[in-house]
């Protein structure tokens, strides 16, 4: 990276790229240089996986769940994606950066038809809380009216349209300590 | 980080950087660009989910589905037992791509064979089956390319991939479950409905 640079900055000072090229260049390689990492891990066979990019959700009504998922576990509803049938609710990292995002949707997007012919089923999403302080998290549950499960660190709440939600630390959902 | 760069550029025209300054600041800035911006996320709600946890997939025969997954994404399988196994997106003691708390563990499946309409073990009352689905679920892959991926696939003996745009490929798991694969491109400003 610092010799590209350094030779960014040759380019400039001989007049080969204007200042605004020169800036929006350095911007892009820190960008590439983000994605390069990835990239570097790239598997020989098969792929890495960065993450989850998003889950689709369809129930009756989605803004139902919209409403619920940005209220209660602090989703953005992606501005300009909600189009009345469907919403983008972003939550982690930043997008395009390794964020993720619920795909809301209604019914009639014809999706759940694909689901129900499947023979495997997700049956619930956990999601990670940081910073976790149990009686926050209660607290902010049972202000929704939300009769909780589970046990401490590990917490199961049903969503509008009944699907398990399970919300937990890194303590007591940890993929190594299973 | 134009605009950091812009300044730095500023401060190296008025003298008040050296030509080797300007050079450090700003490789400092670009290789530590991703790790800043995942914090700015503006003000913290009571709960602010921070990144998937786990996701429970229950099928017929949970080594089949384990051994598909682990095939397609590299993906090693930890702490099994009589119905399920556990495949994380790391090693231990990674952090998961871009998350900046120290406390979120990486994001792994649960693969699980079991009565789907068994009582909850969660100790929450039995409730009408849910009226909500996850149709399909997108995994963000490193340095994605639409035609590799297809390729790859195909070389893995999984022919039945469908590209319904540059930025996405889809294909069914054994058990017919919707599995789509992008690249970090590939986000909610950028999504659009149909993909």
């Amino acid at each position: 990276m610092e010799r590209f640079i350094a030779d960014l900055v040759r380019a400039f000072e001989a007049g080969k790229l204007s200042r605004r090229e020169f800036c929006q260049t350095v911007a892009l390689a820190a960008t590439v240089y983000a994605a390069g990492d990835a990239a570097d891990a790239q598997s020989a066979h098969g792929f890495k996986v960065l993450g989850i990019n998003h889950i689709s959700y369809t129930c009756p009504d989605y803004t139902k769940a919209r409403d619920w998922y940005t209220s209660l576990l602090g989703m953005v509803n992606t501005p300009g994606k909600d189009t009345g049938k469907r919403a983008d609710l972003m939550f982690g990292p930043p997008p395009g950066e390794g964020g993720s995002y619920l795909l809301t949707r209604n019914a009639d997007s014809g999706e759940a038809g694909a689901a129900a012919a499947a023979k495997a089923v997700i049956d619930h999403i956990c999601f990670t809380i940081s910073d976790w302080d149990e009686a926050r998290v209660r607290a902010a549950l049972t202000a929704n009216g939300l009769q909780i499960g589970g046990r401490p660190g590990s917490l199961h709440v049903y969503d509008p349209f009944g699907y398990d939600v399970q919300l937990a630390n890194a303590i007591e959902e940890n993929a190594f300590r299973h | 980080m134009e605009g950091f760069v812009a300044q730095k550029l500023h401060d190296f025209e008025s003298g008040k950087i050296s030509r080797r300054g300007l050079i450090e600041a700003l490789t400092a800035a670009a290789t530590a660009g991703a790790a800043g911006s995942a914090g700015a996320q503006g003000s913290a709600p009571a709960l602010k989910v921070q990144l998937v946890n786990h996701i429970s997939y229950t099928c017929p025969d949970f080594h089949k589905a384990a051994d598909w997954y682990s095939k397609v994404f590299n993906l090693d399988q930890v702490g099994a037992s009589k119905s399920n196994v556990v495949l994380p997106f790391g090693k231990p003691g990674e952090q998961p791509y871009n998350v900046t708390a120290k406390d979120v563990p990486q994001t792994h499946l649960v693969i699980r064979s079991r009565d789907p309409n068994r009582p909850p073990e969660s100790g929450l009352p039995a409730r009408p089956p849910s009226q909500a689905v996850i149709d399909h679920i997108c995994y963000t892959i490193a340095d994605f390319d639409r035609d590799r991926v297809v390729a790859e696939l195909k070389s893995l003996g999984i022919e039945d991939a469908k590209v319904p745009g540059p930025r996405t490929v889809h294909v069914l798991d054994p058990f017919g479950f919707d599995v789509q694969i992008s690249g970090l491109a590939s986000s909610a400003l950028t999504d659009r409905a149909g993909q």
